[in-house]
C-alpha cells in the first residue's frame, strides 16, 4: 500500500461563527484519484483550499510527504490547482499562460518550449500557442488550465469543480480525458465536485462530506452499494430509505413485514434505516411478493421505466425494463443481498441535510 | 420622409453641439483681431502662440499638473481599490458612497474648502497646492474607473498565479495589473482631462506667479481674449479629440478581431493568431519614458521656483503689463518678481483678504481702493522711495483724492474715461451729449454697458446728478429714464460693444476710452466723445498691502513703473491711457501722442467723477433698481 502523501490532522476551520470543518481527519495516498463529494456548503472546497494553501486552518496540521506545510504560502507548495472558472491570464497568450510557472522556476527557453508543446499535445490542443484565452471555448480553456498546471510536474493536482461550467456532452468527454491524463501522468488528483455521477465515474476513492463532516470514505462501489447512512444513500443516486427495526441477525422488519437480509451484528430489536436501490426492487404478481401494492405513476426514461408503487403505506421508487400500467396490483420482492441496513444517525449533524442543488 | 426627419434631427443636434467649437476654430485662422470681421486666412496666431512665453509657461504648467496629479491619483486610487476589493461588501459599498460624494460636490465648494484647509495648515500657495488639490479631486474618478475592473476580476486569477509559484508582488504586477489595466488607463485619462479642464479649484488654490491655461485665459477676460487663445483652444480640442478617438476605436477593433478568431476556431480553419501582440510593448515603453521625463523636469522646476528671498509679489489685472518690463526690473534691481493675475476687482479682493498668498502689491480700481482703505488693508507709501511720482499728471493725482483723500496710498497706473463711441456715417450731426442715447432716430442702434454702475452713471449724469448718488429719488428717476430708453437700445452688452461697432452693427455705444482707441484703428469711421454732462474717470492705481513682506521692493517696483521709458513700453502694450506725462511725450506716433481720446485734457471737462464704494445698503438699492430695469 502506497504512503500517505497528504495527511490532514484534526483540521477545524470556521468563518466567523460558522464552522465549516470540524475536527476533520483525512489522508490521501500517492497516485490516487480522490474525490471530495457533497452538496454546496459541505466544506469540500474549503478542504481543497486548505491543501492548496489559500486558507489556513484554525486548528490542525497539514502534512505533505511527512512535512508540515500548514503555514506554507501557496507559491511554496509543490502542488497545482485547476480552478472552476479556469482563471486563465486573459492578457497572455496560451503559450505565455502555460509558461508562467516554468519561467518563475528559471527554466531554459528550450525546456519551456518543449514543455508547452508536450502539454498542448497532452490536452489535444497543439497549435494553439499564440491564441488568446478569450478566443477559445469553455472546454478548451479548461484544458489549457489543466495544461498550465501539469507542466509544473506537481505531486498533486487539485481540481475545484473543473467541469462545473461545461455542458453535459463536453463534461462527459472531459471526464474521460481526466482519467486518461491521470493514468499517463501518474500523479495524485484531488477532485472536488457535487456531481455524484462524475465522482462515481472517475474516482479511486470518494469522500462524501456534509456540513463539515466526512460521512463516508470508500471506493465508488462501496459508496453506492453500501452507503453507511441515509445522507450518503440519498446523495448517491436515488434510493428507497425506510425506517426499520433489526429484529436479529439477518432479519429486519419494516412496513409491518419481516424481510430476510444478510447483515449481522446490529444487535436485537435495534432501530435502523433500510436502503433499497430502485433497480433492486422486483415487481411480480401480487401473490408472489413479500408485500403487495398498486402502481401510481409511470414515466418512460429510455433504458428503463420509472414507477411509483404504493405498498405498505410507503411510496416505493422502482426502476424496471418491464412496464406495469397505473392501477395494476403488483407484488414487491427484494433479494436479501440488496437490502442495505444502516445505523440511524447518531447526532443531528449527520442528519440528512437539505440539499440545495 | 421619416428617414429624412431622422437625419435632419441628428444633423441639428450635431450643429448645436459643434457649432461653437467650429466657430472658435474658424476664428483662430482669422486675420482680423475682432470677432465680427473676417480679415482673411492666417496662421499668424499659431506662430504667435508658440512665441508667447507666458502662454507656453501656462501650457507647460497645465500639462505638468495634469500629468503629475493624474499619475499620483491613479497610483493612490488603484491601491485604494485593492483595499476596497478585499473589504466586506457592506463596508465597501459605504466607502464607495463616500468616494462618490466629492464628485457630486460643486467645484466651488471643493475649491474653497481646499483653500481654507491649506490656509489653516499655513501652507504657501503655489504649484504644490494646485497639485495637492488636483490629486485630491482626481482620486475619486480613478476609483470610479478601476473598481468595476476589480469586480469583473475572476477571484481565482490571483490565486492561480500564487499557485504557479508567483510571489504576491509578482502576481500583482504580472497578472492583476494587466487585467485591470483598461480601468487604470481610463481612470488616468479621466483624471487627466478633469485636471486639464479645471478652472475653479485651481483658481482658489493657486499661488502667485503660477497659472494654468484656464486661469490664464480667464485673467485675460477684461481686455478681451486674444486670438492666440483661439489657436490654443483649437489645438487642445483636436488633441483631446484624437485621444478619445484612439481610446474608443482601438478596443472596438480588438473586439472585432477576437470575434473573427472565435469564428475561425469554431470552423477549425485557422489555429494561428491573426495578430501579433508584441508591437504594443514599444508604445507602452515610449509613453512611460515621456511621462517620466515630464515629471522629472516638472519637479526640478518646482524646486527652482521656491528659491530666492529678494522678491516682490505682484497681483495685477490680466494682460496689464508688458512681460519684458518684469524682466528688465529684475535685471536692473536683482529683485525677483512673482507675478499673479486677476480678472476683476471682486475676484482680487477676497483672495487678498484671505491672506492665502502674501502679496506685496496690487492694482485695484478707484472704488476698490476706497473699500480696501476702509478695511485697513493698505499700507502708507513712502514717497521718498518713489521720486518718479513727479512724472504723473497732476490732474489724476487730484482726481484720485476722491478715494485716497491725501494721496498717501495709491499711485495711478492706468486711467481712462467712459464716453460715447459713434459711427460718423450713421449719425446725422456731431454728438456731445448723453441725450443721444435717448434719441428715437437711433432706435435699435444703441449699445449700453451691461453693468449696474455704468448704466446708472449714464442716466444720472444725463439728469445732472452725481454718479455716486445714494439719494433714492434721484435713483428712482434715473431708473425710470433707463426703462424709458430700453426699447430704443439694441442690446445691453459687455465687451461686444467694440466688435459690434467695428462691424458697423450699431451706430452708438457706451464705451471705455481704452477700447475706443483700438476700435478707431480698426474702423476709421468711429469717433469717441466725452459728453458735456460729465462722465466717469476711472483710475487703476498701485497700492501696497498692509502686511506686505517686501514693502521696499514694492516701492522700488512702483518707482520703476513710473519711469517714463517704462511707462511708454507699458502704454504700447496695454494701449490704455497712461497718466505719465513724460512717458506720453516719448510716444513717436504724433496722432496717438496728441489723441484726444487717449489723453484728454481733464481740466476742459466739468462734472468728472470717479466711482466710490457706496456701502452695502446703497449696493443693494442699486441692484434692486437694476433688476427692475433688466426685467422690463
Amino acid at each position: 500500500m502506497p504512503n500517505k502523501l497528504i495527511d490532514l490532522v484534526n483540521i477545524t476551520k470556521s468563518y466567523g461563527d460558522h464552522v465549516v470543518l470540524d475536527d476533520l481527519n483525512l489522508y490521501i495516498r500517492e497516485n490516487e484519484f480522490l474525490t471530495l463529494l457533497g452538496p454546496s456548503g459541505c466544506g469540500k472546497t474549503t478542504t481543497l483550499r486548505l491543501i492548496g494553501g489559500f486558507e489556513q486552518p484554525d486548528v490542525g496540521q497539514i502534512m505533505l510527504d511527512g512535512k508540515d506545510i500548514t503555514n506554507l504560502p501557496p507559491n511554496k507548495r509543490q502542488l497545482n490547482t485547476v480552478f472552476q472558472k479556469y482563471a486563465l491570464f486573459t492578457h497572455m497568450t496560451i503559450a505565455e499562460n502555460i509558461a508562467f510557472g516554468l519561467k518563475l522556476k528559471d527554466k531554459s527557453k528550450a525546456y519551456i518550449d518543449d514543455k508547452i508543446k508536450y502539454a498542448l499535445k497532452l490536452v489535444n490542443l497543439d497549435g494553439y500557442e499564440n491564441r488568446k484565452p478569450d478566443s477559445l471555448s469553455g472546454g478548451q480553456q479548461q484544458r489549457i488550465a489543466i495544461a498550465r498546471a501539469i507542466v509544473n510536474e506537481p505531486k498533486i493536482l487539485l481540481l475545484d469543480e473543473p467541469l462545473g461550467a461545461l455542458d453535459l456532452k463536453l463534461r462527459q468527454d472531459m471526464q474521460y480525458e481526466l482519467i486518461r491524463l491521470k493514468n499517463e501522468l501518474g500523479i495524485t488528483f484531488i477532485y472536488v465536485t457535487h456531481d455524484q455521477e462524475e465522482a462515481l465515474t472517475m474516482s479511486d476513492t470518494i469522500v462524501v462530506m456534509n456540513q463539515g463532516y466526512i460521512q463516508q470514505i470508500g471506493t465508488p462501489e462501496d459508496i453506492y452499494n453500501e452507503p453507511e447512512n441515509a445522507f450518503v444513500a440519498d446523495f448517491i443516486g436515488e434510493s428507497n430509505i425506510i425506517d426499520a427495526v433489526m429484529l436479529e441477525d439477518r432479519l429486519v422488519s419494516f412496513l409491518d413485514t419481516k424481510w430476510q437480509c444478510v447483515d449481522e451484528g446490529f444487535g436485537n430489536n435495534t432501530p435502523v434505516d433500510v436502503v433499497i436501490r430502485p433497480e433492486d426492487v422486483v415487481l411480480c404478481k401480487p401473490e408472489e411478493g413479500t408485500i403487495t401494492g398498486e402502481v401510481t405513476h409511470v414515466i418512460f426514461k429510455g433504458v428503463h421505466y420509472e414507477m411509483e408503487v404504493m405498498a405498505g403505506g410507503y411510496e416505493w421508487l422502482v426502476h424496471s425494463t418491464v412496464m406495469h400500467p397505473v392501477g395494476e396490483k403488483v407484488g414487491i420482492s427484494v433479494d436479501p443481498f440488496n437490502i442495505q441496513i444502516m445505523h440511524k444517525p447518531e447526532s443531528e449533524d449527520e442528519e440528512v441535510a437539505y440539499i440545495e442543488e | 420622409m421619416k428617414k429624412f426627419i431622422e437625419r435632419f434631427y441628428v444633423a441639428i443636434i450635431f450643429v448645436f453641439l459643434y457649432a461653437p467649437i467650429v466657430t472658435l476654430m474658424v476664428l483662430s485662422f482669422n486675420q482680423s483681431k475682432t470677432r465680427s470681421k473676417w480679415g482673411g486666412f492666417t496662421t499668424e496666431w499659431y506662430s504667435a502662440l508658440f512665441k508667447n512665453d507666458a502662454i507656453m509657461q501656462a501650457l507647460y504648467n497645465t500639462l505638468f499638473i495634469a500629468i503629475a496629479s493624474s499619475v499620483v491619483a491613479t497610483i493612490i486610487g488603484t491601491i485604494t481599490c485593492i483595499a476596497l476589493y478585499n473589504m466586506k461588501s457592506r463596508t465597501r459599498n459605504a466607502m464607495l458612497a463616500v468616494n462618490n460624494i466629492p464628485m457630486l460636490n460643486a467645484d466651488i465648494v471643493t475649491g474653497i474648502s481646499l483653500m481654507l484647509l491649506f490656509i489653516s495648515f499655513g501652507m504657501r500657495f503655489g504649484m504644490e497646492t494646485i497639485l495637492l488639490a488636483h490629486i485630491t479631486f482626481n482620486i475619486p474618478y480613478v476609483i470610479l474607473n478601476v473598481m468595476p475592473k476589480f469586480k469583473q476580476l475572476n477571484p481565482n486569477t490571483y490565486e492561480a498565479a500564487l499557485d504557479l509559484g508567483a510571489s504576491p508582488i509578482y502576481a500583482f504586477f504580472k497578472v492583476i495589473l494587466p487585467e485591470i489595466m483598461p480601468g487604470i488607463l481610463s481612470g488616468f485619462l479621466m483624471a487627466f482631462t478633469m485636471s486639464l479642464d479645471d478652472f475653479i479649484i485651481t483658481h482658489f488654490t493657486k499661488g502667485a506667479g503660477v497659472d494654468t491655461l484656464s486661469t490664464k485665459i480667464y485673467s485675460e477676460v477684461r481686455k478681451g481674449i486674444k486670438p492666440e487663445m483661439y489657436a490654443l483652444s483649437t489645438i487642445i480640442f483636436l488633441t483631446v479629440f484624437v485621444l478619445l478617438l484612439i481610446v474608443n476605436v482601438a478596443p472596438a477593433q480588438k473586439e472585432k478581431r477576437m470575434a473573427l478568431e472565435r469564428e475561425a476556431a469554431k470552423n477549425g480553419i485557422i489555429k494561428k493568431s491573426l495578430f501579433k501582440p508584441r508591437t504594443k510593448k514599444w508604445m507602452n515603453r515610449i509613453v512611460a519614458v515621456i511621462l517620466t521625463i515630464a515629471l522629472i523636469i516638472g519637479s526640478v522646476q518646482l524646486y527652482k521656483k521656491s528659491g530666492g528671498t529678494n522678491q516682490v509679489v505682484v497681483y495685477n489685472w490680466g494682460e496689464y503689463i508688458d512681460p519684458i518690463v518684469l524682466e528688465m526690473f529684475t535685471e536692473e534691481t536683482g529683485i525677483e518678481v512673482i507675478y499673479d493675475e486677476y480678472e476683476t476687482n471682486e475676484v482680487m479682493y477676497p483672495k487678498v483678504a484671505s491672506g492665502a498668498t502674501q502679496y506685496d502689491i496690487v492694482c485695484p480700481s478707484d472704488y476698490m481702493i476706497q473699500k480696501m482703505l476702509e478695511n485697513d488693508m493698505l499700507a502708507e507709501i513712502d514717497f521718498d522711495n518713489i521720486p518718479n511720482i513727479k512724472h504723473i499728471d497732476e490732474n489724476y493725482m487730484i482726481q484720485s483724492r476722491e478715494f485716497d483723500p491725501e494721496n498717501k496710498y495709491s499711485v495711478p497706473y492706468c486711467v481712462g474715461t467712459v464716453g460715447i463711441l459713434y459711427n460718423k456715417t450713421m449719425v446725422e450731426e456731431p454728438i456731445d451729449s448723453w441725450d443721444v442715447l435717448w434719441d428715437e432716430r437711433y432706435k435699435d442702434n444703441i449699445l449700453m454697458q451691461d453693468s449696474v454702475r455704468d448704466a446708472f452713471m449714464v442716466s444720472l449724469k444725463r439728469l445732472g446728478y452725481s454718479m455716486n448718488s445714494t439719494n433714492p429719488d434721484e435713483l428712482e428717476e434715473a431708473k425710470e429714464d433707463l426703462i424709458a430708453q430700453k426699447p430704443l437700445t439694441q442690446a445691453y452688452v459687455v465687451d461686444q460693444v467694440r466688435d459690434k461697432m467695428i462691424g458697423n452693427e450699431a451706430a452708438i455705444g457706451v464705451i471705455y476710452s481704452g477700447e475706443a482707441i483700438y476700435t478707431q484703428m480698426e474702423n476709421p469711421d468711429l469717433e469717441y466723445v466725452i459728453p458735456k454732462e460729465g462722465t466717469n474717470v476711472w483710475i487703476d492705481s498701485w497700492c501696497i498691502l498692509k502686511d506686505a513682506p517686501n514693502k521696499e521692493n514694492a516701492e522700488a517696483f512702483i518707482n520703476f513703473l513710473c519711469r517714463p521709458d517704462i511707462a511708454l513700453i507699458n502704454f504700447e502694450y496695454i494701449t490704455y491711457t497712461t497718466p505719465n506725462v513724460e512717458g506720453r511725450a516719448l510716444i513717436e506716433d504724433e496722432a496717438i501722442r496728441n489723441s484726444e481720446i487717449a489723453f484728454p485734457d481733464l481740466s476742459k471737462y466739468e462734472n468728472l467723477e470717479t466711482f466710490r464704494y457706496l456701502g452695502e445698503d446703497a449696493d443693494r438699492m442699486y441692484n434692486n433698481l437694476w433688476k427692475e430695469v433688466k426685467s422690463e
